[in-house]
C-alpha cells in the first residue's frame, strides 16, 4: 500500500510539471517497464566481458601475420564496422535464426533466443572496435623496444604477451572505454527484435501513451549512469596503469 | 564530486528546457490558418496497403488514409501537403505544430484523448487479425496463453494480448519483420490490422498458403479517428462536418471498396445511417 | 612485427581486401539474377532507395564535420590548465558522450521548432538538420576524449623539450604535439567516422526520409518476405560500399604516417 501511493504521489508530481507517467499505476506497461531497467543491466553485463575476450583474439588475429588467421578476422571485422549495427542483428534474428531453426528441424528446437543474438551481434561488433584500437596499440609499439625484447631471448609469443600488449592496452585504453560506452549505448537495438530492454519496453509505453518525453528523460538519465560507471571504472583502470613519464 | 553536482544540475536544467519546449501548445489558430495558408497538413503513416504505402513508379503515397486526406482537404477548399509520421514521432509532429491533423490509424482510446482531441465521427472500425499456421491447431484468442506472439510496435493490442490472453507480446518494428519472424517459427501467431493482413493474404496467396485468419472475433475493434490539437474546437466542427459529409454522400464507402478494404460493413452502416438524415 | 605488417601485404591478401568493394553488392546482384521477379521489384525500389541513401550521406557529411571541429576544441580545452577551461569541457563530454546517439536524435528533434522566423520571415528547419546536429553533438564528445587521450601519450619529455627550445605551451601544441596525435588518433577517429554513418539509420525513427526509411517503406509496399530480407542486403551493402573505402583510406594513411 506504502508502495502504491509512493507512486501516485509521484505521478500526482510529475503530472503538475507537465509530465505524464500515468502509466505507472497500471499493471502491465509498469511491469514490462521495470524488468527493462533489469534485461538491459543484465544484457550490459553479459555483453562487456563477451567483447573484451572476441577483442583481444581478433587483435591476435590481426597482428600474428598468418593469412588464415588474418584474413577471415579481417573480412568480418570490415563487415561488422562498415554495416549499421541494427541492420546486423535484424538480418541475424530473421535469417540465421531460421537457418539455424531448419537445420535442428523446427524453432522448438532451436536454443537461440533473440537476447543471445543481441550478445552476440553487439558484443562482436564492439569486439571488432576494440580489435583495431589494440591493433593501432600494438602497431605504435617502437620496433626498438621489440628487438631488445627478441634480443633478450623472448619468443614471438612472449614479446606479444610481455611487451606488445601491456603496452597496447595502455595506449588503447581510452579508445577501449569509448567502445565500452558505445557498447551500453548499442545494446539499445535489441528493441528491433523484441528483447524486452529498456528501449523496447519505453516503445511499448510511449506508442501507447505518446508520453516519448518523459520515456526519453528516463532513459537518458538511466544511460548517463550507466555510462557514468562505465568511464568512471575506466579513469581507475587508466591511472592504476599510467607508465611515469608518459603524457602530461 | 563538484563536478558531479554539476554534471547533474546541467543535465537537469537542459532537459526541463527539452520538456518545455514540447509540451508548448500552439494556440487555436489552426483553421484560420489552414485556410490562410491553402493547405492542409496531414501527418499518413504507411502501415501497408490498404492504408497507406508508397508507389515505387511516382514515389507518392497512395492508400485510404490518403484518399480520406485529399478528400478532406477537397472539402475545406486547400491544398494537401502530406508529412510521413512514424508511431514514435506522429504525437510531437502534431503538437509542434509540423501537422495540422494526423490520419494514422489511431484508434480512439481515453489515454489518448487526454492528451489529444479527436473528430468524433470516426471514419473506419478497425480491430486486430492473428495470423498463424493452419497446423496449429490454435482456434480462439484463448489459445494464445503463453505462446510468443509478434506484433507491429506501436500497435495497441499489446496490452489485451498480454493482460486478457496471456500471449507472450514480441513487439517488431514494422509488420514486415513481424510477419518475417511469424514465418521463421519466432512466434506463433500475428496480429495486425485485420484488414491489412486480411489483403495480404488474398493477394500473396501462394507465400501465404500454409497460413490463415481461423480466430472468429477481432481483438479490440474500435473507431479510426482524426486526432488534433486539444482545444481546436473550430478544425474540429469543420473536420466533423466533412467526414459526415463523406459517409452521407458515400464517398467513404467508395474509397474503401476502391482501396481494396475487406471488410466494410461498419462503413455501409454509416452511410445508411447519416444518408437517412 | 610491425614492420612485417607495414612491408608490402602479400597478394593474396591485397585480392581480399579488394573484394570488400564489391562482395555486398554483388551478393545482390547475383540473388536478383537468379529470382528475377525479386530482380524486377528490386530494380522498380532502387531510385527510391537511392534518394534515401543520398540523405545519409549528407547527414553523415555534416555531422562528421562539425563534431571534428568541435571536438578537437573541446578534448584541447579539458587538457587547458586553467579551471574554467577545463570544466565545462569535461561536463559536456561527460553528458554526451554516455547518451545513446537515439536518445539525443529524439532529443535534438523535439527542442528544436520546426521552423525559425528570421525577420520576419519562416525558415523552415527540416528534421535532417536536426539529425545532424543530433550526431554531431555524440561525435563531438567522442573526439574530444580520442583528442585528449592522443596528447595525453605523448612522452612528458617532448613538453619539457620544446620548453627548453623557448615554445610557448600552445605553440608546442601547434608544431610539436598535435602533429604527432594525428597519427595516434587516425584508427579511432575513423571509428567515429563509420560509426556515426550507421548511426545515420537511427534518423529513419525521427521521420527522416533516409535508407532506413525507404526500405521499410519498400518492404511495406512489396510484401514479399524474400524482398524484405533482401532490401535489408541492400541497406547493409550501401553503408559497406559507402565505409569500407573510408575505411581503407584511413588505413592507407596510417601506414603513410608510420613509415614516415
Amino acid at each position: 500500500m506504502q508502495d502504491m501511493n509512493l507512486t501516485g504521489l509521484f505521478i500526482d508530481l510529475m503530472s503538475r510539471l507537465g509530465l505524464n507517467y500515468e502509466f505507472l499505476a497500471t499493471g502491465y506497461e509498469a511491469q514490462v517497464w521495470r524488468d527493462g531497467f533489469i534485461t538491459t543491466l543484465y544484457l550490459v553485463a553479459i555483453t562487456i566481458p563477451v567483447s573484451l575476450v572476441f577483442g583481444l583474439i581478433f587483435a591476435a588475429c590481426l597482428t600474428s601475420g598468418r593469412l588464415w588467421l588474418s584474413a577471415p578476422v579481417r573480412g568480418f571485422v570490415e563487415l561488422t564496422r562498415n554495416t549499421p549495427t541494427l541492420v546486423q542483428l535484424m538480418f541475424s534474428f530473421l535469417v540465421l535464426n531460421t537457418v539455424v531453426s531448419n537445420m535442428v528441424g523446427g524453432a522448438q528446437n532451436n536454443p537461440l533466443s533473440p537476447f543471445f543474438w543481441v550478445v552476440a551481434v553487439v558484443g562482436l561488433h564492439v569486439a571488432a572496435l576494440h580489435a583495431e584500437a589494440i591493433r593501432g596499440g600494438i602497431e605504435a609499439v617502437p620496433s626498438s623496444m621489440i628487438e631488445a625484447a627478441r634480443g633478450m631471448g623472448f619468443s614471438q609469443f612472449e614479446i606479444l604477451r610481455y611487451v606488445q600488449i601491456p603496452l597496447a592496452f595502455r595506449s588503447s585504453l581510452p579508445a577501449i572505454v569509448n567502445g565500452l560506452i558505445s557498447l551500453v549505448k548499442s545494446t539499445t537495438v535489441g528493441n528491433a527484435i523484441a528483447v524486452s530492454e529498456i528501449t523496447y519496453a519505453s516503445i511499448m509505453v510511449w506508442t501507447q501513451r505518446d508520453n516519448v518525453v518523459e520515456m526519453m528523460i528516463v532513459l537518458l538519465a538511466f544511460f548517463s549512469l550507466i555510462n557514468f560507471v562505465v568511464a568512471r571504472i575506466g579513469q581507475w583502470v587508466e591511472r592504476r596503469l599510467a607508465i611515469p613519464g608518459y603524457g602530461l | 564530486m563538484f563536478a558531479k553536482t554539476l554534471t547533474k544540475t546541467v543535465f537537469g536544467l537542459a532537459l526541463s528546457v527539452a520538456t518545455l519546449a514540447a509540451t508548448q501548445a500552439s494556440a487555436d489558430a489552426t483553421l484560420d490558418r489552414i485556410k490562410g495558408r491553402g493547405k492542409l497538413t496531414v501527418g499518413l503513416i504507411l502501415s501497408g496497403a490498404p492504408f497507406g504505402f508508397i508507389d515505387p513508379k511516382t514515389q507518392e503515397q497512395k492508400g485510404y488514409n490518403v484518399d480520406i486526406a485529399k478528400a478532406l482537404a477537397a472539402d475545406l477548399g486547400v491544398e494537401l501537403e502530406s508529412v510521413t509520421v512514424t508511431p514514435p514521432n506522429r504525437v510531437q509532429f502534431l503538437q509542434q505544430g509540423k501537422v495540422d491533423i494526423l490520419i494514422a490509424n489511431m484508434q480512439y482510446t481515453e489515454e489518448r484523448a487526454k492528451v489529444l482531441d479527436y473528430v468524433p465521427t470516426p471514419y473506419d472500425r478497425a480491430g486486430g487479425a492473428a495470423v498463424v499456421r493452419k497446423d496449429s491447431g490454435l482456434k480462439d484468442w484463448a489459445d494464445l496463453k503463453g505462446k510468443p506472439v509478434c506484433i507491429s510496435q506501436g500497435s495497441n493490442y499489446a496490452q489485451p494480448l498480454a493482460e486478457e490472453y496471456g500471449a507472450v507480446v514480441k513487439g517488431l518494428p514494422s509488420q514486415p519483420e513481424s510477419l518475417l519472424a511469424l514465418q521463421g517459427g519466432n512466434c506463433v501467431a500475428a496480429v495486425h490490422v485485420g484488414a491489412t493482413v486480411g489483403l495480404l493474404l488474398v493477394d500473396r496467396a501462394d507465400e501465404w498458403k500454409d497460413f490463415a485468419i481461423p480466430f472468429p472475433t477481432e481483438l479490440i475493434p474500435s473507431d479510426s479517428v482524426i486526432w488534433l490539437r486539444k482545444g481546436e474546437a473550430d478544425t474540429q466542427t469543420a473536420l466533423d462536418e466533412a467526414v459526415k459529409k463523406l459517409h452521407a454522400s458515400g464517398k467513404m464507402l467508395e474509397l474503401a471498396k476502391a482501396n481494396r478494404l475487406l471488410n466494410t460493413k461498419y462503413l455501409e452502416e454509416e452511410n445508411k445511417k447519416l444518408s437517412a438524415k | 612485427m610491425s614492420m612485417a605488417v607495414t612491408q608490402t601485404p602479400k597478394k593474396s591478401s591485397r585480392v581480399l581486401r579488394y573484394i570488400g568493394f564489391v562482395a555486398m553488392p554483388l551478393l545482390v546482384v547475383v540473388w536478383s539474377l537468379i529470382d528475377l521477379s525479386l530482380g524486377k521489384e528490386l530494380v522498380e525500389w532502387i531510385p527510391y532507395l537511392a534518394s534515401g541513401f543520398s540523405m545519409n550521406i549528407l547527414i553523415t557529411i555534416c555531422a562528421v564535420t562539425l563534431g571534428t571541429t568541435a571536438g578537437v576544441v573541446l578534448g584541447l580545452m579539458q587538457l587547458a590548465p586553467f579551471w574554467f577551461v577545463r570544466l565545462p569541457a569535461q561536463i559536456y563530454v561527460q553528458i554526451f558522450r554516455n547518451a545513446p546517439a537515439l536518445v539525443l536524435i529524439f532529443a535534438t528533434t523535439y527542442i528544436f521548432p520546426f521552423e525559425i522566423v528570421m525577420f520576419g520571415n519562416y525558415l523552415p528547419f527540416p528534421d535532417w538538420v536536426k539529425a545532424v546536429i543530433g550526431l554531431a553533438i555524440l561525435s563531438s564528445a567522442y573526439i574530444a576524449e580520442i583528442t585528449r587521450g592522443a596528447v595525453l601519450s605523448i612522452p612528458t619529455t617532448q613538453w619539457e623539450a620544446t620548453k627548453g627550445l623557448g615554445f610557448s605551451r600552445l605553440q608546442a601544441l601547434r608544431f610539436v604535439i598535435l602533429p604527432q596525435c594525428v597519427r595516434r588518433s587516425l584508427p579511432p577517429w575513423m571509428n567515429v567516422a563509420s560509426s556515426m554513418a550507421m548511426g545515420t539509420s537511427l534518423a529513419s525513427l525521427v521521420g527522416v526520409h533516409e535508407l532506413m526509411h525507404a526500405a521499410t517503406d519498400a518492404s511495406t509496399a512489396v510484401r514479399r518476405l524474400d524482398f524484405t530480407i533482401i532490401a535489408y542486403v541492400v541497406v547493409m551493402a550501401a553503408f559497406f560500399t559507402l565505409c569500407y573505402p573510408i575505411a581503407r583510406l584511413t588505413r592507407r594513411l596510417e601506414q603513410r604516417f608510420n613509415a614516415g
